[in-house]
Parts: structure tokens; sequence; C-alpha cells
């Protein structure tokens, strides 16, 4: 999967979970600046890209992914 | 009692220990040495500024000069009143304005607070020690005072002494955990949140080293990663902590765990016999208390592949704590034989003065009783327990709408509060807590109206709320049903939930 077509599947994951409709991802996104990304949202984020993704999560992977850019880096990766 | 059990022991570890790590912080670490220069420096400016309320106002960011104001403020004798930098600023100064605070210190690079006056704690230079306590402070005075949910849609200010604190540490070490100079301690908590004092205390007070989580990490991610890359001996966690890490519990390497604390919530058993299998040397203990009772008041010692005591799954929270008294009591204030439900209420040195100038809830969460010819002053947990034979507490629910998320207290009526305000006074409102799939505590909130996007509603309630307290689930529903006393059946709407 290219990087769009996984932003394009990301996108409403992060809208959804997040409570923002009007959300837009960009790499250097993360936790520092969204107020509710927290553990628990953090955690939603993941099962649910698991499921879109259809992939699992080892938690050295969940480690690296300090942004939104990181992840994408993952899910190309995995998606390959 | 707060010198002998608390100031000294830092002081001690800051002489005796220098070049020991006190701190890692952002993977930085920070010696004794630099800790006792950075809360000098701190309380030779404080010592300059004029200010008269004991009562400062602290930004609690995750760095040296946050955690070295703490124990500054405590050698002058005042008291901290922490200010979370992630909250909405109208919370934070609402707090201020009901402490009536006069200055704050703030290691920001630019401070959130304009009308007030900032003492700027990351721009002071070391000149030379000045660590000796202040003389002639009572341990009647406070040591600090955290604000929780209040179900009126303000937060209330728990005022604690330095004798709270003083006795919560002598009972803390009687429940016989160890900690020395080697041991290596994870920090896991906010400081708007009293285990974090815990966090703090037991590794200063002992020269060990406080390992902490930055602000903008994942928690439960960057603790799995301190515990097994700088091979932590000692910590206290949320059970949704593990709770979020179970998934992973087979990758993580837990080994150098010698004690580990479960606290802030209901402690599931079946989560921590998973646990033992990655933190094979640990011994688990489950703590109980409210921020009222000064971090924790009973504990629970769990046996490791023997049989624990739960209810509903849910472990014990043991007995209390050796300067608490906990009995269990009916409506009207008598002593429950073992095995019959009642409230929780809690007597002894770690209970709190009250709450800051609320006189209404000093009346209502407070009273006394003789036990054994002896007048105590008791607090209302607001938990409905039993005690079985052996006088093991067994947790069974709350009495009222309080829920813990994360660790956090939370009222649903401040939620329903703020919701109300933005939606006009004529909408009804309810949230429940409920726990998800995943067994996580999360907030639905029920909207007695057409479906309506959102947005701008929950824009609002995030000016006025932390983030935990924002609800994850929203339903529209055009009418409420009633039950039989006329009220709106909450059993209906949480059938909603999926």
């Amino acid at each position: 999967m290219n990087k769009n077509e996984i932003i394009e599947k990301l996108t409403p994951i992060f809208r959804e979970v997040l409570e923002m409709s009007d959300l837009v991802l960009a790499d250097e996104l993360s936790a520092n600046d969204v107020d509710n990304w927290t553990s628990l949202t953090h955690m939603l984020i993941m099962t649910k890209i698991e499921e879109t993704f259809g992939i699992t999560f080892k938690l050295k992977e969940l480690k690296k992914l300090q942004n939104v850019g990181d992840m994408i880096t993952v899910l190309e990766e995995k998606t390959k | 009692m707060f010198e002998k059990e608390i100031l000294y022991p830092i002081l001690n570890s800051i002489k005796q220990f220098p070049a020991h790590n006190a701190f890692c912080i952002n993977e930085a670490h920070f010696t004794y040495a630099q800790l006792g220069q950075c809360v000098s420096k701190i309380r030779t400016a404080l010592q300059q500024c004029s200010y008269k309320s004991t009562n400062v106002g602290l930004v609690i960011n995750d760095d040296l000069e946050s955690y070295a104001s703490i124990i500054a403020l405590w050698l002058e004798g005042n008291c901290y009143v922490p200010l979370h930098p992630d909250w909405p600023l109208e919370r934070c100064l609402d707090i201020c304005e009901q402490v009536e605070l006069d200055l704050v210190l703030d290691s920001s690079k630019k401070s959130r607070y304009d009308g007030i006056q900032v003492l700027h704690t990351s721009e002071l230079v070391y000149e030379k020690d000045y660590l000796e306590p202040k003389e002639g402070v009572s341990d009647e005075d406070l040591a600090y005072i955290l604000f929780t949910s209040g179900s009126t849609g303000k937060p209330k200010g728990v005022m604690l002494m330095r004798k709270n604190v003083a006795a919560f540490m002598d009972s803390f070490w009687k429940t016989g955990i160890v900690i020395t100079e080697e041991d290596r301690c994870l920090q896991a908590f906010d400081l708007t949140f009293d285990v974090s004092v815990q966090s703090y205390l037991v590794a200063l007070t002992k020269g060990a080293c406080c390992y902490t989580i930055p602000y903008g990490q994942i928690k439960y991610i960057y603790a799995s990663g301190l515990i097994e890359d700088h091979k932590l001996t000692f910590g206290a966690m949320a059970p949704s902590m593990l709770r979020y890490l179970k998934p992973y519990f087979e990758e993580i390497d837990a080994t150098s765990l010698k004690a580990c604390i479960l606290t802030a919530e209901a402690c599931p058993l079946n989560l921590m016999e998973d646990w033992y299998q990655c933190a094979t040397n640990t011994e688990l203990y489950d703590f109980y208390g409210p921020t009222e009772c000064t971090i924790y008041c009973t504990y629970y010692k769990l046996t490791k592949g023997g049989k624990n005591k739960t209810l509903n799954g849910i472990i014990s929270i043991g007995k209390p704590l050796a300067n608490c008294v906990g009995l269990i009591l009916d409506e009207s204030g008598n002593e429950l034989p073992s095995g019959e439900k009642g409230e929780l209420c809690i007597a002894g040195d770690q209970v709190t003065k009250g709450y800051w100038k609320n006189p209404e809830k000093n009346e209502s969460s407070f009273f006394n009783k003789e036990v054994d010819g002896k007048k105590m002053r008791f607090y209302h947990t607001g938990d409905l327990c039993y005690k079985d034979e052996d006088g093991d507490i067994m947790y069974s629910g709350r009495l009222d709408h309080q829920a813990k998320i994360q660790g956090f207290r939370v009222e649903m009526g401040e939620i329903e509060y703020h919701a109300r305000e933005f939606l006009g006074g004529g909408t009804n409102v309810v949230c429940l807590a409920f726990d998800n799939k995943d067994a996580l505590t999360e907030i639905a909130m029920f909207i007695e109206s057409n479906e309506f996007n959102p947005d701008e509603m929950l824009a609002y309630m995030r000016t006025k709320m932390p983030s935990y307290m924002i609800p994850t689930r929203l339903f529209y529903v055009p009418e409420f049903q009633l039950n039989m006393n006329g009220k709106i059946d909450k059993n209906i709407l949480k059938s909603l939930i999926k």
C-alpha cells in the first residue's frame, strides 16, 4: 500500500476515535498536539488500524511510533 | 514528624549519595547533587519573592525543576498546588482563584500565567546550598492541595497536611516494602494525582532513582520501555496500564521488578495472574485509597500461584495501613458485622483536614464516631465494601456516580454540568461510565435530542475539563424513559451501549 492509500484509510480512524471530524493527518502530528490522544484513545486507534489493515503490531513496533509519519512508515512496511 | 519522615531522609539522600541518580527524565539522568543544587536555587529565589499565601501554584512540567520546586516549597514551609500544563487554562485559573494564589512556580519557556507573579524556575542559577528546613513550621500546615472532580461542576481542593504525608510514609514502610539506594523506581503518574507523591517520595527518601514518563508519550508503551531498558525494580501502576499491555505480555521482560503496586482502580485477579508471567520475580500489591486519606489507606499482598481473595474477579483491597482505621458502616453509622455490605469509612492521621473553603462538602463528607472509647474523625469514602472473617476488605462498587477513568476520579455530574451549559439548561444529559470489551472504563454521554454534529459541544467541553473527562461515546435519544420513581431510567440508557 502506498502512503496516500494509507492516509486515506487512517484519516477516518483518527477522526472517529479522537472525535475531530476535520482532523488532517500530517507526518509530524503526535500525541503532543492532540489533547485527547491518550493511552485509551491510542489503544483504540491501534486496535482499529489492526482491524482495518488486517495486521498485528508488536510492542517493539509500537515503541517506535512517535508520530503519524512513523505509523505510515511501519504500515507501508507491513502491507508490502 | 514531616521532617523526620520526609525532609531529613531526602536531605540525607542528597548528602550521602551525591553521585547517584535521583531522576531519569526523558532519557536524561540527574544526580542527587544536581537535585540539591536545583532545590537550593529555587529556595533562594523563593525567599526573594514577596508573596502572602503559603499555598503556591506549581506548573507540573516533566523536568527536574518541577520536582525540585516541591522540595524547595516544603523546606520553606509552603504547600504546592499542582497546575497541569495540558489542562484547560480556565480550569487552572479557577484553581488559582479558589486557593487565592499569589505566586506560581513555572519552568515553562513561556508561562501561561499572566496576571499572577511567576517565578521562572528554569532561568535560575545555582550559587550556594540552601537546604536546611525552615524552623517553626507545624505538622498541621499544608503540604499539597489536589483538585478532584466535583459533582456540581467545580473541581474541589483536598488539603493534605504535612502530618498526613508523614503518617502515610510511616504506614507505607510498615507494609514491609524495602527500597534502597540501589533501586530504580517508576513514576508513572501526573503530579496532579497523588500516587505521584508515593512514586517520587519512595525513591527520594531512600536515595533511589525515579524514572518519569514525558508528556506526549503513550504511558503504557513508554512505561514498559522503561521497565525493560532500565531494569526498573519497583513501580506503582494503574491496572489499566497493564490491561493495555496485556496483548504484548509475551514480548515484555519485567523480570527486574522486585515489587509492583497496582492502584487507583479496581484490580482484576486474572490480569495479575498473567502479569506474573512477565514479572516473574515480583511481589504484587493491591493498594487502595482516596486522595482524602493521603494516597493509600488499605492494601493486600498477593500470593503468587496461591489463592487470592476476590469478589466478582476483583482482588480484595485488604486491611488498613498502620496509621488508618477502616470500618464498614451502615447508613446510621453503626459498624456492620463481617460479610455485610456497607460504606467503607476511614479515620486516622492520614485523613485530610478537609476541602478548601467548602463548608457543605466538609459537613457531609466527615463525621465523628467513638471507637473503643476514643472519638475519631471519619471520612465517607463512598465505596461499598464488606469485610470477610479475616478482616480483609472486599470492594463492591460506588455508592454514587463517580467513576475511575485511567485511574482519575471523575464525577459524572461534572461532565453533565458542562454539556448542559453548552446545550442550554433545557436539554437532559446523562453520563454513564461503562466497561468496554477490553474491560477498560469509558464514559458514554446520552443527550435527549435528535442527532447533531457534536464537534462544537466537544470543543467547548475540552476548554472546561481535562481530556480524560471527555465522553468517548455519544448517544442521541429523542426522549428519555422514566422509571417507576419518575427518574430517568439509566438502565435503559445503559442497554444502548453495545
